[in-house]
């Protein structure tokens, strides 16, 4: 039946003219399809008539979908239904996936290889997109990495096969989820899928992101000789293990089978591996212990904002508070050198590291959540004299500035300040200082 | 500069052993029956790659066995799905099916095969009855650990297919055996077991729930049933 489909031409439910042009792909469910709409390349989603019988909630709760439209545009959400003349099957309308992103299977085989800047901004953008859906008082149901895609360039996402979203806490119809993925009440069959099993679907995402690794396989898989559905349902439902769990070390990584966990872990600095160890100890067992998406988002931008670039061989690495405090060195993970530290700048809580091509937002002064598209403020290089760096303002403002000698400066917009041990900048709605 | 952006290598994957097992009798020249097999294996191979790509978790191994007067590796190396290329197949003699399975079970003992992979899928293809010892064959793969947690499909060609033969290779009554009578339903099947029961072997879909049937939405045949009993993790 597929592929007679080609050529035809189809009305969306408000009357326009669908041509479909060529198959995109397939899946269980149906089939993706490039179409012509009012001379607008666009995707249709066409279903197979036995998966319509299955879900007797499917156009209803497309239609929902619909209404409400999209909670942001990283979502390729439906648009319109499309009818079948014979009445067969149904599908609908969406934008087609832009060629720049790239599937997350892709990343895990490292066909390809985001910066770890990219992958932070990744991390937020997930966190932040899914707590818009969330807030809607929807839940995604199948969180995984066939369902995600990003831009390596950028770290943005786009987040596809939005038809399963629904009501939180809906049960009858739709999917489970994706093994690997599922939280364990799911795979043990004693709960829904809700925005608190979204959770843990999100916190494997990311998890496989960051450490190209699931968080719970570890001795307890290398033990299981074949891995099928009733080991997946033990290994993640039944006997769930942290393979860094503080209190339990039955299940750590082994070496020769799991070493990228073992890698990334030393890795990343200790408030991430703080934050991935509630989400998979708490967050296992209690479905309200779960890691919300807002502090996932902070984490990330965190994160980002500890980007150190490594002299000798510009490995990105990431400075760690706590081996400052406890005297340790920032060693490079590719070449092993030791990392001498840029200068940082504290606001507030936030410690910004003072890299070639940081930026400071709005958010870190206290302002608008999360706006990247208009920095405050940059870090530049002297017009004339390379050796010395300055933090230009970007921003309408003026700032103040006390320097270490008590000596108080005005930086107009536009003007750059030399970065220097101890200086105070009054960016006006915050206080920064900056540090060696 | 560094080479990689970032530290490590890629998600760590399972094998997953595809191997075919192809009825090479006389009576297989009859209608083209040999060519079209050949050609649906060959046809089926990209798409192959896809799935395999797809799913990093999985690194698909394929090879084959052929059986005429006897058995014997027509692919005896397992190769990864990303070089793997279809050498044409030639039929004449007899139906040596019981030996087929024995070949492919010396290759399933523990070693050569890992102690861990994913199931191995095996596809029997025939349009015959078997002629030497097919209980003998068919014991011995059974009796192995890997042998039992295979995915087994049969693909009957033709009329003259034994089913009570092939439904005992598959040894579960929720898979049937795949009725093939002309070369678009052989092609079909072929593509089935090289995409969709590839897939399902290697990482099970998503999970449809209570309400829903739990039968595959591909419009063809049986998935192949997963048992669910936890006890049975080894």
């Amino acid at each position: 039946m597929a592929s007679r489909l080609i050529g035809k031409t189809l009305l969306t439910k408000s009357g326009q003219q669908c041509t479909v042009e060529r198959l995109l792909g397939s899946g269980g469910q149906g089939e993706v399809y490039q179409v012509r709409v009012e001379n607008q390349l666009m995707a249709l989603k066409w279903y197979f008539p036995q998966y319509i019988a299955s879900d007797s909630e499917l156009r209803k709760r497309l239609e929902d979908a619909i209404r409400k439209g999209a909670p942001t545009d990283r979502f390729l959400w439906p648009l319109e239904l499309v009818e079948d003349p014979e009445k067969r099957s149904f599908g609908y309308l969406m934008p087609l996936r832009d060629p720049r992103f790239k599937s997350i299977a892709g990343m895990m085989r490292r066909y390809i290889e985001p910066s770890f800047r990219a992958l932070c901004t990744a991390g937020f953008e997930l966190a932040h997109n899914f707590l818009e859906l969330h807030s809607k008082g929807l839940c995604y149901r199948d969180i995984s990495h066939g369902n995600v895609f990003l831009d390596p360039d950028t770290g943005e996402i786009c987040i596809c096969d939005n038809d399963n979203v629904d009501v939180t806490g809906k049960s009858d119809g739709g999917v489970f989820g994706t093994p690997r993925f599922m939280a364990p009440e799911i795979v043990r069959g004693e709960a829904y899928p809700s925005t608190e099993t979204d959770l843990f679907s999100l916190a494997v995402l990311l998890f496989y992101m960051f450490f190209l690794h699931h968080p719970l396989e570890g001795r307890k898989e290398a033990e299981i000789h074949c891995f099928d559905l009733p080991a997946m349902k033990k290994l993640y439902g039944l006997e769930p293990v942290f393979i860094f769990d503080p209190q339990d070390n039955s299940n750590r990584p082994v070496p020769g089978l799991h070493d990228n966990a073992i890698i990334y872990w030393e890795i990343y600095p200790e408030f991430l591996r703080e934050l991935f160890t509630r989400a998979f100890t708490n967050g296992l067992r209690d479905p309200e212990g779960r890691v919300r998406e807002s502090e996932w988002r902070k984490a990330f931008v965190k994160l980002r904002d500890s980007i150190i670039y490594c002299s000798k061989c510009g490995a990105e690495n990431f400075y760690d508070a706590e081996k400052l405090r406890e005297g340790c060195s920032h060693i490079c993970w590719a070449c092993n050198s030791e990392i001498p530290l840029p200068p940082r700048i504290r606001i507030g809580e936030a410690v910004v590291m003072l890299n070639h091509n940081t930026k400071l937002f709005p958010h870190h002064l206290g302002g608008e959540l999360y706006n990247f598209d208009t920095p405050i403020a940059e870090v530049a290089q002297h017009p004339k004299k390379p050796d010395v760096w300055g933090l230009r303002n970007l921003s309408q403002d003026t700032w103040t500035v006390t320097r270490r000698d008590g000596t108080v400066l005005q930086v107009c917009p536009g003007k750059s300040l030399t970065i220097a041990l101890g200086v105070e900048i009054n960016f006006g709605r915050a206080k920064g200082e900056i540090r060696l | 500069m560094v080479l990689n952006r970032r530290p490590g290598g890629e998600v760590s994957a399972r094998p997953l052993h595809f191997i075919w097992i192809a009825d090479c009798s006389g009576s297989m020249c009859v209608d083209g029956k040999i060519q079209a097999l050949n050609q649906a294996i060959r046809e089926a191979i990209p798409h192959m790659r896809e799935v395999a790509k797809e799913n990093p978790h999985v690194q698909v191994l394929v090879r084959a066995v052929k059986f005429s007067d006897v058995a014997s590796w027509h692919i005896p190396d397992a190769v990864p799905v990303e070089q793997f290329g279809w050498k044409d197949l030639e039929a004449s003699g007899a139906t040596a099916m019981g030996e087929a399975l024995e070949l492919v079970a010396e290759k399933l003992k523990i070693p050569p095969m890992p102690e861990r992979a994913l199931p191995p899928v095996l596809v029997l293809v025939s349009d015959g009855q078997p002629t030497d010892d097919f209980d003998g064959g068919l014991r011995t793969l059974l009796n192995l650990p890997w042998g039992k947690k295979a995915v087994r499909i049969a693909i009957a060609i033709g009329e003259d297919a034994d089913h009570e033969v092939l439904e005992r290779f598959i040894n579960n009554p929720e898979t049937p055996v795949l009725q093939a009578n002309n070369p678009e339903v052989l092609k079909k099947y072929i593509r089935w077991v090289s995409t969709t029961v590839l897939k399902t072997a290697s990482s099970p879909p998503s999970q449809v729930g209570a309400g829903a049937s739990s039968a595959a939405y591909v419009p063809i045949p049986q998935p192949v049933s997963e048992p669910e009993d936890a006890e049975d993790v080894w």
